[in-house]
């Protein structure tokens, strides 16, 4: 057994060690006598601090000791340490949607796997399934999200950290397809704080582009709105997705109901009136010009409509004003989605045949979500993660302040119920003024 | 009660013994006309010669020296000291300070050996002896009397009173000082100290001859340095530490009060003596008082 936080118990120690000198060492009204002469002693306080040579209270002092000692020793943390051996794994499953088949992935880690090894599985985000093992991951999924393989390398640090009383040295093994959208900036960089090479185990990589053939744009709209000359521009290209954009009219019940099936997607788009999930913009202003994921526009917008934060929660920002506010945005509906567009449609100029605009339109029709890449990592990159030299070292990991002690919640049990004894004692044993006041009393009425 | 009675006997017998052959005589010529054990302020015709006087008219014929009328034809009167008795009257102070220590009340005891021994010595002088008790209650007294049972009947009252209360000693010594020419106050004077002292200043003034005992604990001379919280029986308000430097203090302050009174009772007149307890027995402090000749206290 060891101690993550022993500077707690020492000062437990020396804590309980100052409730035994106090109470050896106590003010107190001291004991009483009667003396006749008790008139020739100076006036003065009525308390003193004497000097016992024994504790008057034992049972107090005990249960004080152990109120202390038992409460030091829980937030010294006590932890067993395991048996240690000479290597052990920490796994990063990728279960993104860049993975072809999560069970290869998960036949992967199966293979390598031995107790004691940790797996992380990972998709936009990280999730540590710690020592649990390969059984944990019969219920894995693949995700949706986009692979982020920054952040399970993150996880993975503190897995090692986690790891480190387990093994002389870690090993980092990465099952992933390693498609090109699960790099970022931040992963090399990432990455070289694993003090140690890395296994790279590579799995099929999802080969379908995700897209739904046979997309068609409807639009319901007058029939001076320019922007059907927009979409209908945009339509010369194969569209990857059905979408309805509504420019006239309400939303109807039938509206929902298509948004949400077969990855439909249902465009609100008001010429004049507000857009859904958005609200007034007061003073209204100008931007000049829209981002979206392939599509930048440069051209002046009359703003009168904003997006509240509260509106983005769960949602999706499909593109942003030249200031980084949200000009469109997205929110998933079952199998569908439903995007909110505040950008006005000017029908003057040449706006709306501009290319710029139409490939805006594009990606406001896209698909459901956000686009996939099937890109391959660069091998320069693949490179980089597998990193050179020797296995990492277990002493390179920073000890864990973090860890939980299963036997601390009891420890602070035992120092709660000490502490209820402690004062049911003290109500059931008078204190020692207390004591020596009934002395008096007696022997006063003794002298009478 | 009886088996009470006898064990109080047995328990002064002792000390009874050892008082016996003391003589107590008057500190001056005592007045008075009965025969007794102390030399008279008047001349008479004992058998102790001490001078003649030549024969005046009035003078009884019967006291004329013949012989000597023979041999030089002149009337000398034969005189001699007359002896007389000396009643003594003992007040004990009864108070709840005189019960100390509270375990062993050794103050009362020594006051109450010494109010027997007092007793029974003047009684083997042939003087009539009484004792005063002053107590919460009504005190109790014995008429001075010169029967043999009077020491006895001293012990039962001494024997029947266990001290309390804070009652004035002063009254007490007036009541015994009507009927005594000789009174004997054994107390720790912390009660009416300065009443007490202007009373015993009159009889003393009256022709008495007062003796002061003044009863101190060994405890209350040299208290525990164990830290106390010290309280006064007769007074709930006197509730004090006994803390460190305070016990010298104590010390200082109780010396400074005993010389003050050792000095005030013996410029009074009277016979101061101190007992403390456990330092002397009680025999041996009756002998002191007993030898007392004139008014120094004796410490």
């Amino acid at each position: 057994m060891t101690f993550l936080a022993p500077a707690f118990l020492w000062g437990a120690a020396v804590v309980a060690a100052g409730i035994v000198a106090l109470h050896f060492i106590v003010t107190r009204q001291p004991r009483a006598s009667i003396l006749p002469t008790a008139r020739f002693v100076p006036d003065s306080a009525a308390t003193a601090i004497v000097r016992d040579a024994r504790p008057s209270d034992l049972l107090l002092m005990l249960l004080r000791i152990l109120v202390i000692l038992a409460t030091g020793a829980a937030l010294a943390k006590p932890v067993i340490k395991p048996g240690r051996r000479a290597d052990g794994r920490v796994f990063l499953m990728d279960a993104s949607r860049s993975v072809a088949s999560v069970a290869e992935a998960t036949d992967s880690v199966k293979k390598l796997f031995r107790a004691g090894d940790a797996i992380i599985v990972f998709d936009s985000a990280a999730r540590s399934l710690g020592v649990a093992g390969p059984d944990s991951l019969a219920g894995i999924r693949r995700a949706d999200a986009r692979g982020n393989l920054s952040a399970a390398l993150i996880a993975s640090l503190r897995e090692g950290s986690i790891a480190r009383d387990r093994a002389d040295s870690l090993e980092l093994v990465i099952v992933s397809p390693f498609a090109d959208e699960e790099h970022d900036a931040a992963t090399d960089s990432v990455r070289k704080l694993w003090p140690g090479r890395a296994r790279l185990v590579r799995v099929a990589a999802r080969t379908d582009s995700g897209l739904v053939g046979g997309g068609a744009i409807e639009i319901r709209s007058s029939p001076d709105d320019p922007l059907a000359v927009t979409t209908s521009l945009a339509s010369k290209q194969q569209p990857r997705a059905t979408a309805l954009i509504v420019r006239t009219g309400m939303i109807s019940p039938d509206d929902s109901v298509w948004a949400s099936t077969d990855s439909h997607v249902l465009i609100v788009w008001p010429i004049d009136g507000r857009p859904m999930f958005a609200v007034p913009r007061n003073p209204a202003d100008q931007s000049g010009g829209i981002v979206s994921a392939d599509a930048q526009l440069i051209s002046a917008f009359n703003r009168q409509w904003t997006f509240p934060s509260d509106s983005l929660r769960g949602g999706r920002i499909v593109a942003r004003w030249a200031d980084g506010e949200a000009s469109a945005i997205e929110k998933i509906i079952g199998q569908g989605c439903v995007r909110s567009v505040a950008v006005p449609v000017a029908a003057v100029g040449d706006l709306v045949i501009r290319p710029e605009f139409v490939a805006l339109v594009r990606e406001i029709v896209a698909p459901c979500g956000e686009a996939r890449s099937d890109k391959p990592l660069a091998p320069t990159s693949i490179a980089s993660l597998g990193g050179r030299g020797p296995l990492a070292s277990a002493d390179a990991f920073a000890a864990r302040q973090d860890i939980a002690s299963p036997l601390a919640p009891w420890l602070f049990g035992i120092a709660l119920a000490a502490a209820l004894a402690e004062l049911f004692v003290r109500q059931i044993y008078p204190s020692s003024a207390s004591r020596d006041s009934i002395a008096m009393s007696a022997t006063s009425g003794a002298s009478s | 009660m009886a088996a009470d009675s006898g064990d109080s006997y047995d328990e002064y017998a002792a000390l009874l013994d050892a008082v016996r052959g003391i003589r107590w005589p008057a500190r001056s010529a005592v007045r008075g006309g009965i025969p007794g054990a102390h030399t008279s302020r008047l001349r008479g015709i004992s058998a102790e010669f001490t001078e003649y006087r030549p024969y005046r008219q009035g003078d009884d014929p019967r006291r004329i020296d013949w012989k000597l009328f023979a041999r030089s034809d002149r009337a000398y009167i034969r005189l001699s000291n007359d002896r007389a008795i000396l009643p003594t009257m003992i007040v004990l102070d009864a108070s709840a300070s005189m019960a100390f220590p509270v375990a062993t009340n050794a103050k009362w005891k020594l006051a109450a050996q010494l109010g027997v021994g007092l007793g029974s010595v003047a009684r083997n002088s042939g003087d009539p002896v009484g004792l005063v008790i002053a107590r919460e209650e009504e005190p109790v007294l014995l008429a001075p009397r010169m029967r043999r049972s009077v020491t006895h009947e001293i012990i039962r009252a001494v024997s029947a009173t266990a001290p309390s209360g804070r009652a004035p000693l002063s009254p007490s010594v007036s009541i015994a000082a009507q009927s005594g020419g000789r009174l004997v106050i054994v107390s720790d004077f912390l009660g009416d100290a300065a009443d007490l002292l202007a009373t015993a200043s009159r009889w003393v003034v009256a022709g008495r001859e007062v003796h002061a005992i003044h009863v101190v604990a060994h405890e209350e001379l040299n208290p525990s340095r164990e830290s106390a919280m010290v309280a006064d029986p007769e007074s709930e308000q006197i509730r004090r530490p006994m803390i460190g430097e305070a016990r010298d203090r104590y010390v200082e302050a109780f010396a400074r009060w005993r010389d003050e009174l050792a000095h005030d009772w013996s410029d009074a007149g009277v016979a101061y003596t101190m007992a403390v307890t456990g330092e002397e027995s009680p025999d041996h402090l009756i002998r002191r008082i007993a030898a007392i000749r004139t008014g120094a206290a004796i410490a």
